[in-house]
């Protein structure tokens, strides 16, 4: 294995696990997912072609193991850690609820069509372009808009009917 | 005109429409305050997926991704313990007695680890690039760096024992240029000291000394943190005579190193903490320093 490679590798790991966790709405199947990948580009790194985008590759080896894995099984969702946190001040109480806020949201997120998701995580969360996305994926550019839009509608009525957009902004205020 | 929708004002918001639809859009933004508070919420919503994922890349890596990266396979092993600086000694001349006094037969155990190092070489091959087997260079240059850092890690857990404060040759405040000047005389170049008071680490500059590592004269730098996931760390910088080599990891017992040698200086950034925090936190360094 070349130096480089392994480099490169480690530099995108932040993102990689990003993108798994969103995927997978789990740490510890995000980082198994994540070691799949690193597993697979190492035995393929034949294939990788100098010049073109290797993060680009990474993700869709991530897209492409985490895309089998759901048509093989059941993939649970666990709810969330939501680490207790005790409530004794205004800043507590308000470090709980921006958390809970987030942790909605991932939930609204898990609640996705596994395309819409990967779609919304590689655009909105890494901000990949709509061309990459759609080589990533491997479809064209207006199932990538169209899937993103479902998307992020979707997300949208989930975080608005459960509070999260609400409670986020009295958050911001309250700052 | 294309169609008012949804779609439309999504790929407005994502940067992805040229310039005659931006204008159209605008546009129609101006004319239709539902359209405004409809991208002003799906902005909103963006936002908040981006915060809900971006703390996972401020997370330290794990070890078994790093090694996974490298081609390594890691054995399950516990986390290495934090060990704190002594909090709360003076600097005054009989508490610091005292604290030799009692660091005595600590200091006797590690005299072995300072002097030798032939009998703590353990572990090494584990976390190297390429692993048992694997590649041989690496292996090699662990072996002929093993004394040094050996030393280094001997170094470490000297001032980690010795308390805050102690074994200092230059203090963390006051006018330290004097000390330093003598430090960096003692090594054929400069020696400057990284701020890493930064976040996410907030560790402490806590002074520095001239210490010997494999018989070579070399700095060692002290930093403390509250973040118990990192706690205390050393830097090492000295000088060599080798090829640059990129940043490897070793591990001793329960302390991780990670070391580099970059144009005739030699780092070992060592600690209890996990090797993704060091190397975080070597990048820092080496940014700072322009080390690698």
């Amino acid at each position: 294995m070349s130096i480089r490679f392994g480099d490169q590798l480690i530099a995108v790991l932040p993102r990689l696990r990003r993108f798994a966790r969103g995927l997978t709405g789990s740490a510890v199947e995000a980082d198994d997912l994540v070691q799949a990948a690193c597993e697979r580009a190492l035995a393929r790194q034949h294939q990788f072609q100098e010049g073109t985008r290797f993060d680009s590759w990474m993700f869709r080896i991530v897209q492409t193991i985490w895309i089998d894995q759901v048509r093989s099984r059941d993939v649970r969702k666990d709810g969330g850690d939501v680490a207790e946190e005790r409530m004794g001040s205004d800043e507590a109480v308000r470090r709980v609820e921006a958390r809970l806020a987030l942790d909605e949201v991932r939930r609204a997120v898990g609640r996705l069509a596994p395309d819409q998701r990967t779609a919304l995580l590689l655009v909105t969360v890494d901000g990949l372009s709509y061309k990459e996305t759609a080589e990533i994926v491997g479809v064209p550019i207006g199932t990538i808009m169209s899937r993103l839009a479902r998307a992020r509608i979707a997300l949208q009525l989930q975080l608005e009917t459960g509070g999260g957009m609400r409670r986020s902004t009295d958050n911001a205020e309250a700052q | 005109m294309q169609k008012r929708s949804d779609d439309r004002l999504i790929a407005y918001l994502d940067g992805e429409v040229d310039a005659s639809a931006r204008h159209e859009i605008e546009d129609w933004l101006d004319s239709d305050p539902a359209a405004r508070d409809k991208l002003a919420a799906l902005a909103q919503s963006a936002a908040l997926v981006r915060s809900a994922f971006d703390e996972v890349t401020h997370e330290p890596l794990p070890d078994r991704l790093i090694a996974a990266a490298r081609g390594e396979r890691v054995s399950a092993e516990p986390s290495a313990k934090i060990l704190p600086f002594r909090p709360g000694q003076g600097t005054g001349s009989a508490p610091a007695a005292r604290r030799w006094w009692l660091g005595l037969p600590l200091a006797a155990s590690l005299f072995g680890l300072l002097l030798g190092g032939t009998v703590t070489y353990l572990s090494v091959a584990k976390l190297l690039p390429g692993g048992i087997g694997g590649k041989q260079p690496a292996v090699e240059m662990a072996a002929a760096d093993s004394l040094w850092l050996d030393n280094a890690v001997g170094y470490f857990k000297l001032a980690a024992s010795a308390g805050d404060g102690a074994l200092v040759d230059v203090p963390a405040t006051g006018d330290a240029r004097e000390a330093w000047q003598k430090i960096s005389q003692s090594l054929p170049q400069e020696v400057r000291w990284p701020d890493l008071n930064l976040k996410p680490w907030g560790l402490n500059f806590r002074g520095a000394r001239l210490v010997v590592a494999d018989g070579r004269p070399a700095a060692q730098l002290m930093y403390t943190t509250d973040n118990k996931a990192i706690g205390p760390l050393t830097l090492i910088i000295g000088s060599s005579k080798e090829p640059d080599t990129p940043p490897t990891l070793a591990r001793r017992q329960d302390v991780n190193l990670l070391y580099w040698r970059h144009q005739g200086r030699a780092y070992a950034l060592v600690g209890q903490t996990d090797v993704g925090y060091l190397w975080g936190i070597a990048n820092d360094v080496a940014w700072q320093l322009d080390a690698i």
